[in-house]
């Protein structure tokens, strides 16, 4: 493979922070030669020259999943070439600007605006200012609008993707779900567009757009005009403040519809449906230096069987689709054989879940025998099984145990529908106690709905008799225990889009920051220890995820005053972001006030498949303080059965066809979406 | 299994037969921007891939056992260093050389390898003396002037501390490049865990003292052409040094 210089002296390389994140170079890297000797030859090449880019530093972005899978699909065919970028750290991103070189993709160093198409992946809200960065330093003009026929064609995809509305002015496409199908279709249409070019009708960027509109799954922002305004709250609201009319209508609902006929009204999310038969890279590229999850990943399902009211990712990922065991365990023999790494995780929502997990645990287990390779498995539900895994996985080192409860008492996780009782807790800690197990790691959230001071002293509780626990037990067994160490962590609640809590208030600053003192002081342990996660980001967070077009400006004029690695707490600046906010005529509560139930949400035209009305009952089952079983005890009717594929589509086919003789009215309705619809009105 | 029981397990070692070769290699391209941590990661990983029978330390943190003769620092091409390998078995030299070149990253390549018996002396003690070549204009007149100062006092940070060092003792012996390049020089200098000098201490210390432009000797490029045992000009290549063996206490 021919190697391509970086654009930079050795002193300007040797002078910033890890060089190695900008030379490229990596064992299974994909460079196309054929396309290469097409573009010395003629300068021009018929491959659809796609970047794959991530908005953070390479360390973070070489431990993507969807990075290495995209990658690896659009390699894979035959008319694309895809190369990867990320984000210049600060260090680079002054050195590129100074010397007025054009941010570069790994393989062949190419300027990011010499591609056909440009695909960031988006997974966290924070990241998006670093979309722009990589546009701008890849010379690429920062709005969709601006943009002329040779500039890439820029999207998106990933759980960000999903409301992008507050990104809507910078992305020319959006991929709602899962890409391995979607993004082939997508890179057809610009390679159509690309050939076109040459020919005596070459078809206009505009063209190109609606085309793409015609693929399920994508999402054209210019196609669809917002307005802000009443419809269909009108008579419901209430005006306490007696704002003018103008005033409110720059604060409610957000509709978005399309500015024409033949544009679809509602963008319906994709997914694989079966991925047992669908790619998955077990040839990532495999960096060359230490990155931040230095291992590789066996994706081992998609979606969650729980359905815990907060989770973003309970809901978007819906069905459940697991892969076989048979599959699973070929494709782990196969990358741990083509990477080297010596360790590999499992990757889902929740392992333990699997419902052939210890098949596989096993077998994978009896395939790294004697090799060194350790399984990493984080999301794991404790049970005596797991623990007896984990001891054989982690032989070399006992790392500590994690739990997430959530909530502080068994009220309030009835209320988010975390399905973890205190019993389950406490017998697996027992067990991993007597096992010499000492450290324990607790996972809650601040500022829940309908969370009061008792459920915020709940979890105060519940670290202290864990920590009595442990004691109680040595005193029984008289052993000599080691030195306890218990971490209590609280992250903030964030209403998120597609959840039953989408609707919901996010708490004052103010009054988080008193939880957390009341937390605090009554987590006085020298076995205790408290970690909290930083308020400011959590305010931006929620404008973000929650936000709609009028924050494009916004961000475009933070971007511009140097804001950007926004997801790095020591480079963000809230104090700034909201004078931006207010001199565009918003304020933060804008955003994490209470949606009111009746109003446009700017998401309303995107599916998840998952309805709306589920989503509301759901709400109201939570402050009924009711729990909604698994989707493997019970289909609920969510209404991501309209797929047809996912255990929980499997379930109700069997279960209808059980019933339809016993019970003659459920003959009409038949399993798939009028059963939903019996369900919800049921709940 | 206890915690208690378990420790004691893993601390119980024995010392475990290893068939090493000592190979070398070489480096250039992206791979020249690796940490040395990073490089050995690269090399470990290179040896998982081609399936090789890398033997293990033991305790609580098994690594390949992997040996480099000399580190090498963020910048620094190699023609030809080396690192010794323990595998579990005897192993066919050419065939080592040949499977683990088909599993490194572009940029680094086993030269050459050869079986030999466990050594007494871990490869790292035996380095006396390094050869290097540096690549820039004006580099020839600047060395020559350097090998001509009495001293050459250059500020060394080590555990985060500076410190001045006087690196001219080090510095052997200079000559033209061997293939005639007029911005080239080749030069034998200390290196190894007793006495060594960082190529980068070299060339800021022409830049302070003999009238380089400090951009031109950061730009230099920086090439390791091999690393040898003895005392100079009596050296042998550190492949071609008689293997003392280990012989394991009964």
């Amino acid at each position: 493979m021919k190697q391509y210089p970086v654009p930079l002296s050795k002193s300007d390389l040797m002078s910033v922070e890890s060089p190695a994140r900008y030379v490229g170079g990596e064992f299974n890297a994909v460079i196309k030669e054929d396309m290469l000797e097409e573009l010395e030859k003629t300068g021009k090449t018929s491959y659809v020259r796609f970047a794959f880019c991530f908005p953070d530093i390479y360390e973070i972005g070489m431990s993507n999943l969807a990075l290495q899978i995209l990658y690896h699909v659009l390699n894979e065919s035959d008319f694309v070439a895809c190369e990867r970028a990320f984000s210049p750290w600060l260090d680079m991103d002054k050195i590129l600007r100074e010397k007025n070189i054009p941010l570069y993709s790994q393989e062949t160093k190419t300027p990011l605006c010499d591609f056909d198409i440009l695909g960031f992946t988006l997974g966290y809200e924070m990241c998006y200012t670093n979309v722009l960065q990589m546009l701008d330093l890849g010379r690429i003009p920062l709005l969709a609008k601006d943009r002329g026929e040779d500039d890439p064609v820029i999207c998106c995809g990933g759980p960000c993707a999903y409301n992008i509305e507050p990104m809507a002015d910078f992305f020319d496409i959006a991929m709602m779900g899962e890409g391995e199908e979607m993004i082939l279709e997508l890179s057809e249409k610009i390679r159509e567009y690309k050939l076109s070019k040459s020919t005596s009708h070459p078809m206009t960027r505009d063209e190109l757009l609606r085309n793409c509109d015609a693929i399920e799954g994508i999402y054209v922002p210019s196609l669809y005009k917002v307005s802000y305004h009443y419809d269909g709250v009108q008579n419901d609201v209430k005006d306490p403040s007696g704002e003018t009319r103008e005033a409110l209508d720059k604060r409610l609902g957000a509709d978005v519809r399309p500015i024409s006929e033949g544009i679809k009204t509602t963008i319906k999310k994709r997914i694989i449906k079966d991925l047992d038969t669908c790619t998955y890279p077990t040839t990532p590229v495999v960096s060359n230096m230490r990155v931040v999850h230095d291992r590789c990943y066996l994706e081992v399902f998609r979606g969650c069987i729980r359905g815990c009211r907060f989770c973003q990712a309970g809901f978007i990922y819906r069905p459940v689709r697991e892969k076989s065991v048979e599959v699973l365990c070929e494709q782990g023999r196969q990358l741990e054989k083509n990477t080297g790494y010596d360790e590999m995780g499992l990757l889902s929502l929740a392992t333990s879940d699997y419902t052939r997990f210890p098949e596989l645990a096993e077998n994978l287990l009896t395939t790294f025998e004697g090799h060194h390779t350790s399984l990493s498995l984080p999301s794991l539900r404790l049970d005596s099984f797991s623990l007896d895994l984990m001891e054989k996985v982690q032989s070399t080192r006992k790392s500590g145990l994690t739990f997430a409860p959530e909530a502080g008492t068994q009220r309030l996780r009835d209320v988010i529908n975390k399905n973890i009782k205190e019993e389950d807790i406490f017998s697996a800690l027992r067990l991993a106690f007597l096992g010499g197990w000492s450290t324990v790691k607790l996972y809650f959230m601040l500022g829940l709905p309908t969370e009061t001071d008792e459920d915020v002293l709940g979890i105060a509780d519940l670290a202290k008799r864990i920590e009595k626990l442990y004691f109680d037990i040595g005193r029984e067994t008289g052993q000599k225990m080691r030195r306890l160490d218990i971490t209590v962590s609280t992250s903030l609640f964030i209403p998120k889009p597609f959840t039953p809590f989408q609707w919901e208030a996010q708490n004052s600053k103010e009054e988080l920051i008193r939880k957390q003192r009341l937390l605090k002081d009554n987590l006085r342990s020298r076995n205790i220890r408290y970690a909290w996660h930083d308020f400011d980001s959590s305010v931006w967070e929620v404008v973000l995820a929650r936000g709609d077009r009028r924050l494009g400006p916004v961000l475009l004029e933070g971007y511009k005053a140097g804001h950007f690695f926004d997801a790095w707490d020591d480079h963000f600046r809230l104090n700034e972001w909201v004078e931006i906010l207010e001199k565009h005529g918003m304020k933060i509560e804008d955003y994490a006030r209470e949606y009111s139930e009746e109003e446009t949400l700017p998401w309303d035209h995107i599916s998840v498949g998952v309805s709306k009305k589920f989503l509301l009952s759901e709400r109201h089952k939570a402050y009924e303080e009711t729990t909604t079983p698994s989707c493997r005890e019970n289909c609920s009717g969510c209404g991501a059965a309209s797929f047809g594929v996912g255990e929980c589509f499997a379930k109700r086919t069997a279960g209808a066809e059980e019933t339809a003789g016993a019970d003659s009215a459920s003959e009409t309705s038949p399993a798939g979406s009028d059963g939903a619809s019996r369900k919800e009105g049921d709940a | 299994m206890l915690q208690s029981e378990r420790e004691k397990m893993m601390t119980m070692q024995e010392h475990q037969t290893a068939f090493v070769q000592r190979a070398s290699f070489s480096r250039e391209g992206s791979t020249v921007f690796l940490g040395h941590l990073d490089l050995m990661t690269c090399f470990e990983r290179a040896a998982r891939r081609a399936e090789l029978p890398i033997l293990y330390s033991q305790g609580y943190n098994p690594r390949p056992m992997m040996v480099f003769a000399l580190p090498l620092g963020v910048g620094i091409e190699t023609r030809c260093d080396y690192l010794d390998v323990s595998l579990n078995c005897p192993y066919d030299a050419d065939r080592f050389t040949e499977e683990l070149n088909e599993f490194l990253p572009e940029g680094l390549r086993i030269l050459k390898s050869k079986a030999i018996p466990e050594p007494k002396d871990s490869i790292m003690s035996i380095v006396t003396t390094a050869a290097y070549r540096f690549e820039a204009k004006g580099i020839r007149e600047a060395m020559g002037k350097a090998m001509q100062q009495d001293e050459l006092i250059v500020t060394k940070i080590a555990k985060g501390k500076e410190k001045q060092t006087d690196i001219r003792p080090l510095l052997i012996s200079l000559s033209q490049a061997s293939d005639g390049d007029p911005d080239s020089v080749e030069f034998y200098a200390f290196a190894g865990s007793e006495r060594n000098v960082r190529p980068d201490l070299i060339l800021s210390s022409l830049s302070k003292y003999c009238g380089m432009d400090p951009a031109t000797a950061e730009n230099a490029r920086v090439i390791r052409l091999g690393l040898f045992s003895g005392e100079y000009p009596r050296i042998t290549p550190i492949d071609e040094v008689e293997v003392r063996p280990f012989q394991p206490q009964k």
